[in-house]
């Protein structure tokens, strides 16, 4: 029978002369939530992997100036309770609380959540809406940053070589000025897969009443998550009444059409898109339960 | 591969396949077969344990990747006193039927009344989210949680895991 | 409540609860024996075809690899997995260990066996088979139409069952209502996996561990198609980890116990959750037409129904329920006219066979959301039009020809409709905004036992200690709600000693007396009454013995509270502990008494529930929010537990009604390997569950008491469905009432409504 090996690097230095060893069969285990289901699942063992788990150096969350600083091993459990993460990335937060059940949280880890790169990831989804950069390191010991969206190629894809682990994702701090949510659609109130997820971010204008710098990242509709323009552009300079919420929930299920033309999903992901953009509208505070227009 | 593992308070070295989840070494070199395997994806939480105060599906984690933490399953909730509270409460309360949800329910609910000893019942129902039941409804069990974060405090928090002479605790 | 009952009627806990939270609890997937090998099964992965070759070389050059099985060096000999008694009728055999003729994606092709469960599910994936792959028919309408394509000798169309009694009432201002209801393909969802341990014996008998719900059934099915004689075949209920029905058939029994014989080794085939999920067996996807005229007042005067299941790939016990469907609807209601066929359809798609109701929720579920139309059609309050036409108590059911006995359904509903509050809760309007509330009402009946159909009797042995304590010998089958717990409480109340004194275990079928084991909701009913007759006699017993070590007539004598005292004497008596004692010595050296008790009557159980949703417009979701289920149940045995049996029903139903289905792709394949896609009500969606208890044992159960555990089930999709329908103004009718199909038809409703 194949024997996979296991290795656990404990810092950064045994972790690249771990990685030099990697081949395409190799696998960077980090909560194993996805990875350990799938071996079992598959019946099929790589032929190395590394264990990220003690690397404990890859365990925080900084603010540095302006930008916060996620370690890549940071579980959802610890996203979910950061201070810094609620105050500064209130959607990671919110998305973090969404992911799975407590005994998931509690081992899956942001890092791998982007290597793992589900179209559902609901952390990706919000990182994506943060605009977040993804820091790597690989055999060579060199340390790079891409934007997370180049690092997502595809549903299951990514752009990640097999000697390249992600070490740290940031985005610039969200300042007091600006009102963020994660919203997301399952096939029940918890521990569910999204049908459908929103990260929305928006500048918030309490003299004006208006809203601008809109960011709206969307979740399980396509390959990816993503950022849709035409969808931020639709609410920039808005009021913050029920009528923008009425323009943003034709605006989503608009960009649902947009993103999955033809799918057998289609149907109900763009009606369910104007009950998700309701549900965001009303979690940023910016209209009293707002309804949809028959409501 | 060797592996050294703290579990139930007692030190164990072992020989195990690289690749063997933590339920496995559990069950199969262990014996601590109070570790039940329901699904094998993370979904219904009956191989849920408590690694360093926090409940994990020891069917999603590698036991290489348990080095140095602390493993509690249901078999070292009980000590010499007797049963952990949460155990009482759970028979008191008829939360137990066929019972093979009760050894992951257990350890959920433990790890709960460590981080949080009086949990709404919001609180309970989200943090048994990952555990399911299909005989009871969760009424019962969702009381008997409650139950036991209202008893007093002799029971809790417990000795740490790796407390008095080796003995499982 | 009787009064002057000590124990019956109040709470206890599991009788192994305490094993179970210490984890110390051996179930069927813990058993471990010397030597054992382990199995993996490789399954099907097309829909219907011939397997045209298989190398299996490569597995078994593996090392570890002990056998791989096929249907290449095994029996061809068909059995029926879900046959109970040798003689049984509608149990069409049609199975084999290994299958050439695959018909479903899961049927079992070939088997490793290997010295670790790692090595079994290695090799496994080194199999090489090559198939032919044949047309498939993934619904009844196709494998009806396709006459050409019989997945099985005789053709697609395997049975037809017709109820006709009465004469038609239908006048000529009836109002007449069509609906059609159709319910999913389910799985039971068992926490415990399937799982089968077998050892072999050098004398060529075995040994078999079962997680059934009844031992001699699986012992003359895996006797008879190995050749055993049946007394080398000892068949012992393990612990299991929850059934529902999905584990009274003898699914992996035959073939772990073929694997076991073939290598004399104990063998130990254990299922994973996606095995379990498409390779055992589902409750059939139904779908039920009914038509009914009634009066302008309300009153039934005509009902046709036609229904056809879908039993999937083998036919199992789909024969037996479709008979069953057709018998319970004139339980629930008066019908002057009552027709009803059915009919069970092979198609290439996972086995159906028993779950929990065995039918009932199927034909209750379409029966009750056509009431709904009914009364809407004649604007009436559902409860009133129900009102109009229940049963009362000890009617005829025609159909049965049994009398319904203490029949309270009636007051189920009264009862149930004031603590729900219904008139004014059905009253309010739903809303019509993004969330809107409505509730709904169900009623459904089932039965007691298998009187009428089978000699259903149960027999047992009870004896007493030396030291005063007892011992019950009988064929248990707990699949986990407290059936050991019962019989103990109900000797104990018989004997007037404490539960902790009686002993009860499972059944073995070398150790305990036959039973046919747990179905047909006759456990508490039949079951029980045996263990309370087989009490009684040994009470005779003991004042017999008490009666020759005091010197007083047995007359005189009386049984109170673990002690023999002679009347009018309070001074004089004897402690069961030294009759036990003393009359070894002097009277018997067995204090035992054997009953076999037959049953006479089949009376039904009934519920009522209730139900309050929230439907979200928006996202299609509905979440329950309120619930009561009231139970006709004669007389509560473990109190805590029949509430528990309640909650834990309604948690299915409400799967039943929004969550739960397995249907299947073009490819034939399942759209759900295990909990990840088929979800199951957790804790946070859960409701609080009311439970009313109606308690009136006027029928032969212990004590009073009928059957809980799958009555408690039957209403509850159609009272969610019900109240989904009363919140948005639909009548969705096709279940699950998934986000779609709400969308869909609330979109529906509202283009219709302009």
């Amino acid at each position: 029978m194949p024997r996979a090996e296991l290795l656990t690097p404990s810092g950064l230095g045994e972790l690249t002369a771990a990685l030099q060893r990697t081949t395409s069969s190799s696998r960077l285990l980090a909560g194993g939530t996805d990875l350990v289901r799938s071996m079992r699942h598959d019946h099929w063992e790589p032929d190395l992997l590394i264990d990220l788990s003690g690397l404990r150096e890859l365990v925080y969350v900084r603010l540095e100036g302006d930008r916060l600083r996620v370690g890549a091993l940071t579980t959802f459990a610890e996203l979910q309770t950061d201070p810094l993460v609620r105050r500064h990335a209130r959607c990671l937060a919110e998305a973090a609380a969404r992911v799975g059940s407590a005994q998931i949280r509690n081992v899956a880890t942001v890092g791998g959540n982007i290597a793992n790169a589900s179209p559902c990831a609901d952390g990706v989804t919000a990182l994506v809406a943060l605009g977040a950069d993804v820091r790597t390191i690989d055999g060579g010991g060199r340390s790079t940053v891409r934007p997370l969206e180049q690092v997502l190629v595809g549903s299951g894809r990514t752009s990640l070589a097999p000697d390249e682990a992600i070490t740290e994702v940031s985005f610039a701090a969200l300042g007091s000025d600006r009102r963020t949510t994660f919203v997301k659609i399952g096939s029940r109130a918890t521990v569910t897969v999204a049908r459908l997820s929103m990260a929305l971010i928006v500048k918030y204008d309490g003299v004006s009443g208006t809203v601008s710098e809109v960011r709206v990242a969307l979740g399980a509709v396509g390959e990816t998550a993503f950022r849709d323009a035409r969808l931020e552009e639709l609410l920039e300079g808005r009021a913050a009444h029920e009528e923008s919420a009425h323009l943003f929930a034709d605006g989503c299920t608009d960009a649902v059409r947009r993103a999955i033309p033809g799918r057998s999903s289609l149907p109900y992901k763009q009606r369910a898109a104007v009950g998700l953009a309701y549900d965001a509208w009303n979690a940023l505070g910016l209209c009293d339960r707002c309804q949809p227009a028959w409501g | 591969m060797r592996l050294s593992l703290i579990v139930n308070g007692m030190e164990h070295e072992l020989d195990v396949r690289p690749t063997a989840r933590l339920i496995d070494v559990l069950r199969l070199d262990l014996g601590l077969t109070g570790v039940k395997e329901g699904c094998s994806e993370g979904e219904c939480g009956a191989c849920t344990v408590i690694v360093d105060d926090k409940a994990v599906n020891s069917c999603l984690v590698l036991a290489g990747q348990m080095r140095g933490k602390k493993v509690l399953t249901v078999e070292g909730l009980a000590d010499d006193d007797g049963l952990d509270t949460l155990q009482r409460m759970f028979i008191e309360h008829g939360a137990v039927q066929c019972g093979f949800c009760t050894p992951g329910m257990l350890m959920s609910a433990k790890a709960l009344l460590l981080a949080d000893p009086h949990p709404s019942e919001e609180a309970i129902r989200l943090a048994l989210a990952g555990n399911l039941c299909r005989c009871t409804g969760y009424a019962t069990i969702v009381a008997a949680v409650r139950a036991a974060s209202e008893q007093p405090a002799e029971a809790a928090p417990p000795p740490p895991a790796t407390g008095r002479d080796g003995k499982a605790v | 409540m009787t009064k002057d009952l000590l124990y019956v009627g109040l709470t206890y806990p599991v009788h192994d609860a305490w094993q179970k939270v210490t984890g110390e609890l051996v179930y069927g997937s813990d058993i471990q024996l010397p030597g054992m090998l382990y199995a993996k099964l490789l399954l099907s992965p097309i829909p219907h075809g011939m397997v045209t070759s298989i190398d299996s070389s490569a597995a078994e050059a593996l090392p570890g690899v002990v056998k791989v099985f096929s249907h290449l060096n095994s029996p061809a000999d068909v059995y029926c997995r879900a046959r109970l008694t040798p003689e049984q009728e509608l149990c069409p055999r049609d199975e084999t260990l290994f299958s050439e003729h695959v018909r479903f994606v899961g049927d079992r092709v070939a088997a490793v066996v290997a010295t670790s469960q790692a090595i079994a599910e290695a090799a496994m994936t080194l199999i090489d088979v090559e198939y032919e792959e044949l047309p498939a028919l993934f619904t009844p309408e196709e494998a009806q139409r396709r006459d050409d394509l019989p997945l099985h000798p005789g053709g697609n169309v395997f049975f037809e069952h017709e109820e006709e009694c009465g004469r038609s009432a239908e006048s000529r201002d009836a109002v007449v209502v069509s609906s059609t209801t159709t319910t999913p393909r389910i799985h039971h969802a068992a926490l415990e996996p399937h799982v089968c341990v077998v050892q072999p014996h050098s004398t060529g008998g075995l040994t078999i561990w079962s997680t059934s719900q009844g031992v001699y059934g699986a012992r003359t099915v895996v006797a008879d198609l190995l050749g055993l004689d049946y007394h080398r075949v000892r068949v012992i209920k393990a612990p299991m980890g929850g059934s529902f029905g999905g584990k009274t058939e003898y699914i992996l029994e035959p073939v772990t116990a073929f694997m076991a014989q073939k290598t004399r080794r104990p063998v130990k085939l254990l299922l994973d959750r996606e095995e379990c999920m498409i390779a055992t067996m589902v409750r059939p996807a139904t779908a039920s037409t009914i038509r009914t005229a009634c009066s302008p007042q309300g009153q039934l005067e005509d009902m046709e129904v036609a229904t056809v299941l879908d039993a999937g790939a083998y036919a199992s016990s789909t024969s037996d329920y479709a008979v069953h469907m057709c018998q319970k609807i004139t339980k629930l209601y008066r019908v002057p006219h009552y027709h009803h066929r059915s009919r069970a359809v092979y198609t290439n798609t996972p086995v159906a066979g028993a779950a929990r109701g065995w039918g009932a929720p199927e034909i209750v579920t379409a029966l009750e959301i056509h009431m709904d139309n009914v009364a809407g059609e004649l604007g009436i309050d559902p409860v009133d039009l129900r009102l109009m036409n229940l049963r009362h108590p000890f009617e005829v059911d025609q159909v049965t020809g049994m009398s319904l006995g203490d029949a309270r359904v009636r007051e189920c509903l009264e009862r149930g409709a004031a603590a729900f509050d219904w008139s004014t809760r059905r009253g309010r309007a739903p809303g019509s905004g993004r969330f809107r509330r409505g509730v709904g009402v169900a009623c459904g009946a089932h039965k007691n036992g298998m009187f009428g159909k089978f000699a259903e009797a149960s027999n047992m042995t009870l004896k007493m200690n030396e030291d005063g304590t007892f011992e019950l010998g009988a064929s248990l089958h707990d699949p986990g709600c407290g059936i050991v717990t019962v019989m103990k409480v109900i000797v104990a109340e018989v004997l007037g000693v404490s539960p902790d004194l009686v002993a009860a275990g499972e059944a073995d079928t070398s150790s305990t007396p036959f039973d046919y084991g747990t179905f047909g909701s006759r456990v508490t009913y039949v079951v029980g009454a045996c263990a309370k007759a087989t009490a009684e006699k040994l009470k005779e017993e003991i004042v017999t013995a008490a009666a020759d070590l005091l010197h007083e007539p047995r007359e005189r004598l009386t049984v109170e509270r673990g002690e023999v005292h002679v009347q009018d004497d309070g001074q004089r008596g004897v402690a069961f502990r030294d009759i036990a004692r003393l009359s070894q010595m002097r009277h018997s050296p067995a204090i035992t008494a054997s009953v076999t008790y037959y049953a006479t009557s089949n009376p039904a159980s009934y519920s009522v529930q209730f139900a309050e949703v929230e439907v979200d417009c928006a996202t299609g979701l509905t979440a329950v929010t309120d619930f009561l289920a009231v139970g006709d149940v004669g007389q509560a045995i473990n109190r805590g537990m029949v509430h528990a049996q309640f909650q834990g029903a309604v948690q299915m139903g409400i799967g039943y009604a929004l969550y739960e289905h397995m249907d299947v792709d073009e490819a034939g394949r399942s759209g759900v390997d295990g909990f990840k896609n088929y979800h199951v009500v957790n804790a946070p969606d859960m409701p609080d569950i009311h439970v009313l208890l109606v308690e009136h044992s006027g029928d032969d159960g212990p004590f009073g008491a009928k059957s809980v555990g799958e009555i408690a089930t039957v209403p509850t999709a159609a009272a969610v469905i019900n109240a989904v329908n009363h919140a948005l103004g639909t009548s969705l009718s096709d279940l699950p009432a998934t986000p779609e199909r709400v969308l869909a038809a609330l979109h529906l409703e509202e283009v219709e409504g302009g």
